[in-house]
């Protein structure tokens, strides 16, 4: 636990809307959900959490907004513990994952729930309820069934009616997984103007890992009930602190190997594909580790200014995947092993057949020590799989 | 939250306790070696069941074992309810396949079958008795089988619609698709999966003619099946613990009948 | 049923067809049982019910009359019997709705077990099946002169002398009703409210609504054609039960009542009009009823 002290200082300086302490969660006996989760959420962020499915997130949702129950920890909400506090006494609002309008009231009346449950005035319902079907692009609606809407529009007055009751946390539960790709472009775009304009602190959960990164102003990846990094987007892009980590958050390429030596400000690490360089970073020193070498596809060059690059190797072109604006290719090397690289469309070499130099500097590499925050797990294991 | 939680078992076990005393007093009572047939208690004794008669006895005097007329009605409500259960099986059965595609007449025959347990039992009674007296057919306990079976017919069809996978209808259109015939199709496909809702209609339909009053009332006079046998009885004779006697044997029956209905279902809900 | 982004599974059309009019051959023997013992006994029930009584061999003659008719409605009990059959009924649906929801509240939201529930829903069919007369006598033992609460009345002090008023009264046809016909109020809802998306309730929750909010407007709302139905059933079932108000009623008198008194005498053509008076107002009621919910959702989706 850190210093008490400096703890309660910084917490009041930056308001922490959101302190989740050691949570943990089991379902039954048998599964458990979360595992002593502990994070906290500025006031105003934009905070998303990603991870695989079942890794905890949606639980988690639940558990802050209190329609689920936790074991044992600590959960504080604009700082009181809300462990007796039920959901409807709670400053929060959700939005469910399959949105949960309901089916026997009006879009007017659905959206006005929240204000009727609070007790307030009828004669500000008219304006209330206008203005959030505004703020989502959905005027006009009032009167209509949730049964005539599509799957869009539901999620639209899902979200106005989560809004409405003007909440100091929005919780969102995967609100990009049932949409197709263009509507997710679009609600991303609307989300995050929504969040400038209104300032309430979002938190959003999702399994795309584009989102998360896109969105996030705060990113948490977590992993089967435990949180394997939190930190800014481009933090844990570049500077992912486990394999799990790096991995979810973008394509990586891979490799076990041992750190031989240090020379000047650069590792040399013994791999598969022989000795590669990446840049030391001072603090711990980790000659003799066994531990992961990773570069992200984006890194590479090919051909000429390969050879230029501290690292390169050799490698033969088996396939490649074209998206319009990127190319990924795909390289095998001495050993079987394999390499994705992507790279602007003109670059790519057009014979994928010949031979190839790939190249990298050791600035753009990573060492990554811990396969995952889970305790136990061999690290080879969790880069080649079992 | 945990007052609301306690507040309602509390409710729902006075709700059982209200309607199973009767059920419990019953039994326990009919051992009473008093011929009252309330309290005190006054000890324990089997004569009820089957003490011997000396010949003196009448009606509520003669120990259930020995009455004839009970066991005659017993026999007679046996053949009835296997009846019924047969009856209510088949008709279960066929309207539920039927009633799963849009066919012409959906609506009319779904309602004119629930019709069967919402139409006042009396006006059913007296309607069938008429019409036999007027066609001078006879009152066999067909019939009193076949106005049980009418009764029982809604309650196993809503219960075998509301528990139908509904991915059976795409298993069949696969069989039939692989060239099965239409009665391969359900001896294969259907009735496995449905197997338990049947049982349960066919057990439904058992018990339901071991209590029925209101109707068979009207076909099946004096000491025919038992429901008509006890309130015939009981008209006419005290009321003594012998009584409680033959309901406990009756309901037995039926517990054990509902028991392996229930043990049947949740066998079909795997 | 799940709304949102859950797409629904493709549309059931007719599917697979047993091959042109097997379907209906299927329905031959449900059919005709229906015809024979429920349409056709209803129809002669009510033509008989215009036919003059005389001390025939049949009771009547077959001759067209609306005597009957006049004479039910000018009757002086007619009133009487009219407003006590459709109040009993009324309040006995009333009670079984009082118990039967809250039962089915708990049998939905409060049993996560399967096997449980299982039992716990033939545990409140049995008492349905047990014989009536006999579920009647087990309620002397208990509501009796000597029965178990006056025994216990007084053993404790309470009352000196046995409470007579327990039996034969409209209570006790309540208290019996309320055993027997629960099962038709306590599923119907069931049903219902079994259907009910928890989601709602997290959602109804999650925007600021208090517990006996979340029940009224979500679970109550949401159960209304159970609701309906439940009572729909009760109430026909108990305007149609004579047995129980023969042994219980005291004086109450009931259509019910009155047609198997006037059959026992083997006045047909009278019986029958009384009992066409409860097939009327049992349609009216269930007809009424079903405009305003559609019980095949219950059922087919």
């Amino acid at each position: 636990m850190s210093g008490s002290f400096g703890q309660n200082t910084w917490s009041m300086l930056t308001l922490k809307v959101l302190e989740c302490k050691n949570l943990t969660k089991w379902y039954g006996k048998e599964v458990l959900a979360l595992n002593e989760v502990s994070f906290d959420v500025d006031e105003g962020d934009f905070f998303v959490i990603i991870g695989p499915s079942g890794c905890g997130k949606s639980t988690l949702l639940k558990v802050i907004a209190g329609l689920l129950d936790y074991n044992s920890g600590e959960l504080f909400i604009k700082g009181s513990d809300v462990k007796q506090i039920p959901p409807h006494k709670r400053d929060i609002s959700m939005m469910l994952e399959n949105y949960a309008l309901f089916p026997h009231m009006s879009v007017f009346n659905n959206i006005s729930f929240g204000l009727k449950m609070l007790g307030k005035d009828r004669s500000t319902f008219d304006k209330d309820v206008k203005d959030s079907l505004r703020l989502v692009g959905m005027e006009g609606y009032e009167n209509r069934s949730p049964l005539e809407l599509s799957g869009g529009q539901r999620q639209r007055v899902a979200l106005a009616r989560a809004l409405v009751v003007n909440p100091a946390v929005l919780l969102l539960d995967e609100p990009l997984s049932h949409v197709d790709y263009r509507l997710q472009r679009k609600l991303m775009e609307e989300l995050k103007l929504l969040h400038q304009r209104l300032g309430t602190t979002f938190i959003l959960t999702t399994h795309v890992q584009e989102h998360g990164l896109s969105l996030a102003e705060t990113l948490m990846v977590m992993n089967t009930g435990v949180i394997e990094q939190i930190g800014k987007p481009d933090e844990i892009y570049t500077r992912p602190q486990t394999v799990f980590a790096a991995r979810f958050v973008g394509d990586i390429n891979l490799f076990s190997g041992e750190v031989s030596g240090r020379q000047g400000g650069v590792y040399v690490v013994k791999t598969a594909l022989g000795d590669l360089k990446v840049a030391a970073a001072a603090g711990k020193d980790y000659t003799g580790h066994k531990l992961a070498y990773g570069v992200r596809p984006e890194a590479i060059v090919v051909g000429e200014e390969a050879l230029k690059c501290e690292n390169h190797v050799q490698a033969k072109g088996i396939n490649s995947y074209y998206f319009g604006n990127t190319v990924e290719c795909v390289f095998e090397m001495a050993g079987g092993v394999t390499m994705k690289a992507t790279m602007a469309p003109e670059v790519a070499p057009t014979l994928m057949r010949g031979g190839a130099v790939l190249g990298w500097s050791a600035r753009d590499s990573m060492l990554i020590e811990k396969p995952s925050v889970i305790e136990g797990l061999n690290i080879e294991e969790v880069i080649y799989g079992k | 939250m945990k007052l609301s939680d306690v507040g309602i078992r509390v409710y729902v076990a006075f709700f059982i306790l209200l309607v199973y005393t009767p059920i419990i007093l019953m039994i326990v009572l009919s051992t009473n070696t008093s011929g009252r047939i309330s309290f005190p208690y006054e000890g324990f004794t089997t004569k009820w069941y089957d003490a011997k008669p000396s010949g003196f006895e009448y009606g509520s005097y003669i120990s259930a074992y020995y009455d004839w007329a009970f066991w005659i009605a017993f026999q007679n409500t046996v053949y009835v309810a296997f009846a019924a259960a047969m009856m209510t099986t088949i008709i279960v059965t066929t309207v539920a396949m039927t009633l799963r595609h849009r066919i012409f007449g959906r609506n009319a025959l779904f309602y004119i079958i629930l019709l069967g347990f919402l139409v006042p039992g009396v006006a059913l009674g007296l309607g069938n008795n008429i019409l036999f007296r007027m066609m001078n057919w006879q009152f066999t306990w067909w019939i009193a089988a076949m106005l049980d079976t009418v009764y029982a017919v809604p309650f196993g069809l809503i219960l075998m619609m509301a528990r139908f996978d509904p991915d059976l209808m795409l298993y069949e259109r696969a069989a039939s698709v692989l060239r099965a015939s239409p009665f391969s199709v359900f001896r294969r496909v259907t009735l496995p999966l449905i197997k338990w809702e049947v049982v349960s209609a066919a057990i439904f339909g058992f018990v339901l003619a071991w209590g029925e009053l209101i109707r068979t009332n009207f076909v099946a006079r004096g000491t025919g099946v038992i429901s008509t046998y006890i309130s015939t009885q009981l008209a006419i004779n005290p009321i003594t613990p012998k009584w409680y006697a033959v309901g406990t044997i009756i309901t037995g029956i039926s517990i054990i009948a509902l028991v392996f209905m229930g043990w049947v279902l949740s066998r079909g809900q795997k | 049923m799940a709304q949102g982004p859950v797409p629904s599974p493709a549309k059931k059309t007719s599917g697979f067809r047993v091959g042109g009019y097997s379907s209906y051959l299927l329905l031959v023997p449900g059919l005709t049982i229906a015809t024979i013992f429920m349409i056709l006994p209803l129809a002669i029930m009510t033509v008989v019910s215009f036919y003059t009584t005389a001390p025939s061999s049949t009771g009547y003659l077959e001759i067209f009359t609306t005597k009957n008719y006049i004479d039910f409605f000018t009757a002086p009990n007619t009133p009487t019997l009219l407003v006590n059959t459709f109040s009993l009924a009324l309040i006995a649906a009333g009670i079984c709705f009082a118990f039967g929801f809250p039962l089915a509240y708990f049998l939905t939201f409060r049993i996560k077990n399967a096997t449980f529930k299982n039992y716990v829903i033939t545990l409140l069919i049995v008492p349905f099946l047990i014989d009536a007369s006999i579920r009647t006598v087990a309620w002397i033992a208990i509501l009796g002169k000597d029965g178990i609460v006056n025994y216990a009345l007084m053993s404790i002090g309470a009352i000196h002398s046995p409470l007579t008023a327990l039996l034969f009264s409209r209570n006790t046809l309540y208290i019996i009703w309320l055993q027997t016909y629960i099962v038709f109020m306590e599923f119907p809802i069931y049903l219902a409210m079994n259907r009910i998306d928890p989601d709602l309730i997290w959602a109804a929750k999650v925007l600021k609504a208090p517990p006996h909010r979340v029940l009224y407007d979500i679970v109550f709302k949401l159960s209304l054609p159970g609701i309906i139905c439940g009572f729909v059933f009760v109430f026909v079932s108990t305007l149609g039960d004579y047995v129980t108000p023969n042994l219980w009623a005291g004086g109450v008198q009931t259509l019910g009542l009155s047609v198997s008194r006037y059959s026992d005498n083997f006045l047909w053509p009278y019986a029958s009009v009384l009992s066409t008076m409860l097939l009327i107002i049992s349609v009216i009621v269930l007809f009424i009823s079903f405009k305003v919910v559609d019980i095949r959702k219950l059922v087919y989706e």
